[in-house]
């Protein structure tokens, strides 16, 4: 037996002592953490388990009654409401609780009324806008929906600075009236023919509080609004206390919602909002059919996918497969602060050494749609841009060593499709489907006009053939990507290796997507892979995606452009576009006037090179026929099947059981 | 007293130092990023929905203000020390107004859970195995067992849970793909069976790798100490080779482990991020991941403060109970 130790009261051993620590340890590890497990564990509601739930679902719910769709990301926190605030997840969530007046769907183009009768109605001055409820909605309680709850909702989000349109209702609205119980009118603190675009969901639009819910909310910024109640087709039923997965319930009254109204379909019983992570578990959750829908794959793994599960399916059946319809563009966004990117020339240059039918195919797997315009090739915008001023493309020339030059090149498509059919995809020789497929033209790959644009403007090689700046430096460009936006890094590096190819010393950067996006804001950047449209929603009017482009809103280099409430990370002043805007800003959007000054817009930003568009956005949003069909596919285009817009309510509320 | 005053005193002083130290340049270094949240915020909803530049300047001083960021950063650390002495940590920005502890105290028991058995057991499991090995270097159990342990350790960690997950989550689907644990949580049978169930894969993975590193540097120590006096004297006197593995051998050889040991479970704070990431299970690893992606400073600082407070206490605690382990160490 050993003698008693410093510290170590007489009897008891260092032995002894050293044992009974371990075997205490050795209880209390798994002991807390398990305690800790259950306290961290709070449930909601308990759901029935029944003889047909599927054993890799984290719930047991009746599989053939339960729509599983991809959730995106994680939450941080669950059981929050709260979807004013700028932090609380609104993804898919929106579409099924939440509601507001009017819709534009993505797809068609078409306007919906939701908890609108009818479209907004404006007086002369535009200082005056009228809002007609429908009849026959009620919240998931029985409240029926009414004026009040759309007239609180904006006193209050005016009321509650810092939460998401409160700084907009302030900065906009004078007062607000009900006139009876379905009819509302806003008095406006200016002219503002498109103040009805904060109630219409392109993404997401002001969403209603229940007032008799709200009106008891301490503090409206802090108050969690939960359990919700819903003015969607769905209540919450429960949650993942880690944040993996939400599961909804149909209401049984959901002919008393939009969503319904609109459907004419009642939808699943269940909605289950499940994440699984990153395109590997994704793939092998379709493969055992417990995913219904995901929203976008990298190219690979859809192909893996694919092949051998032929339930399985994109927007197309056969190639190119994916979703193209996103109102969104890639683009190259040239810093116009720095020399030589502010420079026309320069920027023409660089759109005439790249070869976008190599980048498309060979760095895009020749899945989406080139635009030569800031505005999306999707089927509601390509025929009020793209095809009436393919003849002005066709006509437009630059000043090439005092001669005119012709840049726009209307067989892209043609060649892409030359290559598709190379690579033995199945592609129709239709100029009309071409288009479809692939979009109408980009600019001419030829270098030897771009070295002229450059030689011009005081450009020189050196003896192997690398580009010197004018003042006979090397030029040496960045572009920054971000490598989780798989196309827009994908296209940096792919037009890294042709502007190398053409004697500039380019190198991306990859940065994670926060970095990425700070360094857009402050300017500290030569040329981004990034993204952006001038058509946030699938209508004609551009105003609300060239405002921002406004000169008022300029940010010099090193202040954030968030400040300013601009996205001119690019940082160009264009006194010719400004004019545009200016004119555009007391135009209705209805007015015919709107779309020929958008198209006036257009033309200016693609004249001056503005940014640099490459192609349309896709997606592989692809879905499972094993337990539920009627998605919204290319051969019933009927409306977007971007579920986790606040629009895609529709599409869930129309799927119907495969089985 | 005077261990006290000679010892410990300056030892509990010196955790102290470590944890200010450790917490000012957590909270120092997001500041210094690029990366501004509130920015990033705006960013996000700008991109979403209809927004008036003229509105979103007024908006983002509101947002700055609610979220506590406003006045120099001086005076934020000056509040954030206000705020922690009465055990406030700030809300999170990204999951505002969930206070940043409850975050933390969300995740923290999955990964207390997770790491915390699978560190154990595979220190219990390598020092056996390794010293065992060491002993019997020529057993065909002991070649095969060291040459399999060999193989494992090199492989990247990230492509062994990948192996696992494609083997027994899709081809062989025993396992789930995703989450801590399934059904409404409660005290019942199943939902306890559920955790082990979601936990198995992950912790297998753990266990694999960190008992072969583990067995590895048993088996290298031991090899020290069986070639030493103490035990070939052991053996000349005729004592039972068991008794000289286990009360000789082994207890010399695990030592410089027991420091490891303690530091490692110090370290479960930061949490095991490949594992989260590669099993799709909770913990805290991812919370600080995305935390500074998203330029979450206070969530950010709220975690380091626990890995910094995790860290500096277990080493801590090994420096006092290292007397108790090894009788030749005296605090003199």
């Amino acid at each position: 037996m050993s003698e008693p130790r410093d510290g170590i009261r007489p009897g008891l051993t260092r032995r002894d002592f050293v044992g009974r620590g371990v075997a205490l340890g050795g209880l209390l590890i798994p002991g807390t953490s398990l305690a800790a497990f259950l306290s961290a564990c709070e449930s909601g509601h308990p759901v029935q388990e029944t003889a047909r739930t599927s054993a890799q679902l984290p719930v047991n719910v009746p599989r053939d009654k339960t729509l599983v769709i991809d959730q995106i990301f994680r939450y941080s926190v669950t059981k929050n409401f709260n979807m004013y605030s700028p932090t609380t997840p609104s993804p898919t969530r929106h579409g099924l609780v939440m509601d507001t007046l009017w819709y534009i769907d993505q797809q068609t183009g078409q306007w919906i009324n939701a908890l609108a009768s009818d479209k907004p109605a404006y007086n002369a001055d535009f200082t005056q806008m009228t809002v007609t409820l429908r009849s026959g909605v009620a919240w998931s309680d029985g409240v029926p929906f009414s004026a009040d709850d759309l007239a609180f909702t904006v006193q209050t989000l005016m009321a509650s600075p810092g939460l998401i349109w409160s700084s907009d209702m302030q900065v906009n609205v004078k007062g607000i009236a009900k006139q009876d119980e379905r009819t509302v009118v806003f008095t406006l603190k200016k002219p503002n023919p498109r103040f009805h675009l904060y109630f219409t969901s392109a993404y997401n639009a002001m969403y209603m509080m229940a007032k008799h819910v709200w009106e008891k909310a301490a503090d409206p910024r802090t108050f969690p609004n939960f359990p919700p109640v819903s003015l969607g087709a769905y209540t919450f039923q429960d949650v993942d206390p880690n944040g993996y997965w939400e599961l909804y319930k149909r209401r049984d009254d959901w002919q008393k919602t939009t969503a319904g109204m609109v459907a004419q379909n009642p939808g699943p019983d269940y909605v289950l909002t499940l994440f699984y992570g990153d395109d590997q578990h994704k793939v092998i959750a379709m493969k055992q059919h417990a995913l219904d829908v995901l929203i976008d794959l990298n190219t690979e793994a859809f192909q893996t996918l694919r092949k051998g599960t032929s339930s399985v399916s994109s927007w197309y059946n056969d190639f190119p497969w994916a979703y193209p319809n996103e109102l969104n563009v890639r683009f190259f966004g040239f810093n116009q602060t720095r020399a030589p990117y502010d420079n026309r020339d320069v920027r023409w240059a660089l759109a005439l050494a790249l070869d976008l039918v190599s980048l498309q195919t060979n760095y895009e797997g020749g899945v989406t749609r080139v635009t030569p315009f800031q505005v999306p090739a999707v089927p509601s915008l390509i025929g009020k841009y793209h095809l009436p001023l393919e003849s002005w493309l066709q006509q437009l020339s630059i000043d090439v060593d005092g001669q005119a030059y012709k840049p726009y090149d209307a067989d892209v498509p043609k060649r892409i499709g030359s290559w598709a059919k190379a690579s033995g995809h199945n592609v129709s020789d239709s100029i009309s489907q071409l288009h479809q497929l692939f979009g109408i033209g980009w600019w001419k790959h030829a270098p030897d006009m771009a070295t002229k644009l450059l030689t011009k403007n005081g450009f020189k090689k050196d003896g192997s053939g690398k580009w010197q700046l004018p003042d006979g430096k090397p030029w040496a460009m960045t572009i920054i990507a971000a490598p989780d936006e798989a196309d827009a890094y994908r296209l940096a590096l792919g037009a890294q290796d042709q502007w190398k190819k053409f004697g500039i010393d380019v190198t991306v950067q990859s940065l994670e997507r926060d970095p990425f996006n700070q360094r857009q804001y402050v300017g500290d950047f030569d040329v981004t892979s990034t993204w952006g449209a001038l058509a946030p929603t699938a209508i004609a009017d551009l105003w609300q995606g060239l405002n921002p482009f406004h000169s008022r809103y300029f940010a010099p280099i090193g202040q954030s452009t968030q400040a300013q409430g601009s996205n001119n990370w690019m940082r160009f002043r264009s006194p010719e576009l400004d004019r545009v805007i200016d004119q555009l800003t007391g135009t209705s959007p209805d007015n015919a006037a709107a779309l020929d000054l958008s198209q006036q817009a257009v033309k200016i930003w693609t004249e001056q090179m503005l940014t640099l568009p490459t192609v349309s956005f896709k997606k592989f949003v692809t879905t499972d026929s094993t337990w539920w069909t009627g998605w919204p596919k290319s051969d019933h285009a009927d409306r977007q099947p971007l579920y986790w817009f606040m629009g895609g309510r529709f599409a869930v509320q129309k799927v119907v059981p495969a089985k | 007293m005077r261990l006290l005053v000679s010892y410990v005193f300056p030892r509990l002083l010196q955790w102290a130092v470590v944890i200010v130290v450790g917490v000012t340049v957590a909270f120092a270094v997001p500041r210094l990023s690029p990366t501004q949240p509130v920015d990033q915020m705006l960013g996000r909803m700008s991109g979403m929905t209809a927004t008036d530049p003229a509105a979103v300047a007024s908006l983002r001083s509101a947002i700055i203000a609610m979220y506590g960021l406003q006045g120099t950063p001086l005076e934020q650390y000056g509040r954030f020390w206000q705020h922690l002495l009465r055990g406030d940590l700030g809300p999170s920005l990204t999951a505002f107004p969930t206070p940043v502890t409850e975050m933390i105290w969300q995740a923290l028991p999955w990964t207390i859970g997770l790491l915390g058995i699978s560190t154990i057991l595979s220190w219990l499991l390598g020092l056996a195995l390794g010293t065992l090995s060491a002993y019997r270097p020529h057993a065909l159990w002991s070649r095969l067992l060291a040459n399999g342990m060999v193989t494992i350790y090199p492989i990247p960690y990230f492509i062994l849970a990948l192996v696992l997950v494609l083997v027994f989550a899709y081809y062989v689907p025993l396992f789930p793909l995703v989450g801590g644990a399934s059904g409404p949580p409660g005290l019942s049978l199943d939902y306890l069976g559920s955790i082990v169930w979601h936990a198995f894969l992950p912790a297998l993975s753990l266990v694999l790798v960190l008992t072969a590193f583990r067995f590895l540097v048993a088996r290298a120590l031991a090899s020290g100490v069986l070639s030493s006096d103490a035990v070939t004297f052991a053996e000349t006197a005729g004592i039972p080779r068991r008794r000289i593995v286990s009360r000789y051998v082994m207890r010399n050889s695990m030592l410089p482990q027991i420091t490891d040991l303690g530091l490692q479970i110090g370290a479960m704070f930061e949490g095991a991020l490949i594992t989260e990431v590669a099993f799709s299970y909770p913990g805290i690893g991812y919370r600080l991941f995305t935390a500074i992606l998203q330029s979450d400073y206070n969530l950010i600082l709220g975690v380091t403060l626990f890995s910094v407070v995790g860290i500096a206490t277990a080493a801590l605690l090994i420096d006092f109970a290292y007397p108790l382990f090894d009788p030749r160490v005296r605090y003199q």
